[in-house]
């Protein structure tokens, strides 16, 4: 019934253009202005930076304000690649998202299947207390599990009858870190499993039990495939976050030893810059993650896309 | 077919599963309870291993007062967190007021920004942002915390969902009545939004209170918040056995008021972690 009309711009006279293109700035200032103050903190505290670690890394520089920073080319990548601590450390980075692939995705996978015919206040009970480590500060839980695993008075020693001195040893150092770290993330993941499966539409299951499919098949062909964006976003986050997750435990409790067994690319990176003040180093390692993490990060949106099957 | 017989036989498939979650959650509950077990026990019953601690004792708190200086550090703690949160939660509100109003020319790329900057981890641009603190003189402050921390694109990202499910006629209807976008905001989007941005509000000042990397570059000398004066704390005393239970009081103590809040406000607390993914 109605036509839309376009507004007459066309009769503004000639005359009066400057005004009215002043008026029109004017009348599209408004989103921009409410854009204003949160671009220009993220322009300020994470593009501008960006540029100047880009830059940064193609100099020497030993972060005294007095010093000046020289030219040096693509020298810290050289000596990045060279340096052995990097390889190792991000062979580190990799077994902490591996290890961590269980807590993140395995075991939640398996709880949220099983748990699914929970219901009412005692899956609110469950939830509250699977989330609960997520809300620890993660200093109070590099103290508590440092307690935990103390070599003489701890409890894990003292119950398994051992005397395993769990964060500091070279064998174990490691694996304690992703324990803790699985252990602050495991609810979470628990959660985003089961808020995902409460999302498929319980008619496909249904049909499929009449057609006679098996629980079984009616995991793998249906409930698996529908989960996949889920399930790829859990993995997103273990290879973005968990590496981060970890920092402050080894901050606190390790510090990157014993002899390096706890040296990840974000505990070197952090080394560099702070503990032996190379600039340079520090971001040319930094700009080396950035592209790594945009890399991985393509890649699994790639992959979520090819795998999912939407619920249209 | 066995399904569809209500009653008995359907609790009993949901044995695996209680068995499941409940195991889980001992598993994960049990660090938390053995923290504040510890800190609760009379200070020469610190290595028992009763399952309960008896008799409870406030001891390792008392010594624990006397060694850190706690109210000054929950003062600053919360100082912190409440101003980043709030500040979070303005500059994302006006942001995502903007994505959700108005179609404007380069309107995706600024969104992209706001997405891009999960790809870019705190250590990358540690060193700049560190030179620029040291310039403008917020080094080793409390604002050198803040100021850095008052955008934050999972609130953006989270309020630009919410806004755009807004109904539109409500707008449409203020801009009728010859209201600024401006008044617009307070008077008509803001009250209709309170549930998600209470939600979001919550989820910001957690995540602010527990922060580490950042306090621990700003505040390298002077420990003034919470994570930190527990960090040197364990760094001075751990290390040689007798101080545990005073320990495990501080980091009770640096838990507490989030504890507090989740126990009060748990099913908004979850949604909103859930619904924004982690960070």
């Amino acid at each position: 019934m109605f036509v839309e009309i376009p507004a007459p711009v066309v009769v503004v006279p000639s005359r009066v253009a400057r005004p009215a293109l002043a008026r029109r700035l004017l009348r599209g200032a408004p989103p921009y202005l409410y854009l204003l103050p949160a671009l220009a903190l993220l322009v300020i505290w994470t593009y501008r930076p960006l540029v100047q670690t880009a830059q940064l890394s193609f100099f020497s520089w030993n972060l005294l304000p007095t010093q000046p920073a020289t030219p040096v080319g693509l020298d810290n990548y050289v000596r990045l690649f060279q340096l052995p601590a990097v390889g190792q450390s991000a062979l580190r980075t990799l077994e902490v998202i591996g290890g961590l692939i269980p807590f993140t995705l395995l075991v939640p996978v398996l709880v949220g299947l099983l748990g699914q015919r929970v219901r009412g206040r005692a899956r609110a009970v469950y939830q509250a207390l699977v989330f609960a480590p997520l809300l620890v500060a993660p200093v109070a839980s590099a103290t508590v599990w440092e307690w935990l695993l103390e070599p003489s008075g701890g409890a894990v020693n003292r119950v398994l009858g051992t005397h395993v001195n769990w964060l500091h040893d070279i064998t174990w150092a490691q694996p304690a870190i992703i324990l803790v770290t699985g252990w602050h993330l495991i609810g979470f993941a628990v959660l985003v499993v089961s808020a995902g499966l409460s999302n498929i539409n319980s008619d496909y299951t249904e049909a499929a039990m009449i057609d006679g499919a098996s629980r079984g098949q009616i995991t793998r062909w249906i409930t698996l495939p529908l989960l996949s964006p889920t399930l790829v976003f859990l993995a997103l986050m273990t290879a973005l976050l968990s590496a981060q997750w970890t920092f402050p435990l080894i901050d606190t409790i390790t510090q990157g030893g014993p002899s390096g067994a706890t040296t990840n690319v974000y505990y070197l990176l952090w080394d560099y810059s702070f503990h032996t003040f190379d600039a340079g180093l520090g971001t040319a390692a930094g700009m080396v993650l950035f592209v790594v993490f945009g890399i991985v990060a393509a890649g699994l949106v790639l992959l979520s896309e090819k795998l999912s099957v939407h619920d249209d | 077919m066995v399904d569809f017989v209500p009653g008995a036989s359907s609790r009993l498939r949901a044995l695996p599963g209680h068995l499941a979650l409940g195991a889980l959650g001992v598993l994960c509950v049990f660090p938390i309870y053995w923290l504040y077990a510890t800190s609760l026990r009379r200070p020469d019953q610190v290595l028992s291993l009763s399952p309960i601690p008896w008799p409870l004792s406030l001891g390792n708190y008392a010594e624990a007062i006397q060694l850190v200086d706690i109210p000054q550090l929950l003062i600053n703690t919360t100082l912190v967190a409440l101003l980043t949160a709030l500040g979070q939660l303005l500059t994302g509100l006006l942001a995502a007021y903007a994505f959700a109003g108005w179609n404007f020319p380069l309107k995706r790329l600024c969104y992209l920004l706001f997405v891009g900057t999960w790809l870019v981890p705190f250590q990358v641009t540690m060193l700049p942002n560190y030179v620029l603190l040291l310039q403008l003189g917020l080094l080793n402050t409390l604002g050198g915390v803040v100021v850095p921390n008052l955008c934050s694109a999972l609130g953006v990202i989270l309020l630009r969902q919410h806004l755009d499910g807004f109904p539109k006629e409500l707008l449409e209807a203020a801009k009728m009545d010859g209201r600024s976008s401006w008044r617009t905001l307070w008077t008509v989007v803001v009250p209709n939004l309170r549930a998600p941005l209470a939600a979001l509000a919550i989820l910001l000042f957690v995540t602010a209170w527990n922060e580490y990397f950042w306090p621990a570059m700003v505040l390298q000398r002077s420990n003034d918040v919470l994570q930190l004066g527990l960090r040197s704390f364990m760094i001075s005393e751990g290390g040689q056995g007798t101080y545990w239970g005073p320990l495990m009081a501080v980091a009770g103590l640096a838990c507490l008021p989030i504890f507090a809040l989740y126990l009060v406000l748990r099913r908004h607390i979850v949604n909103a972690f859930v619904r924004s993914g982690l960070k």
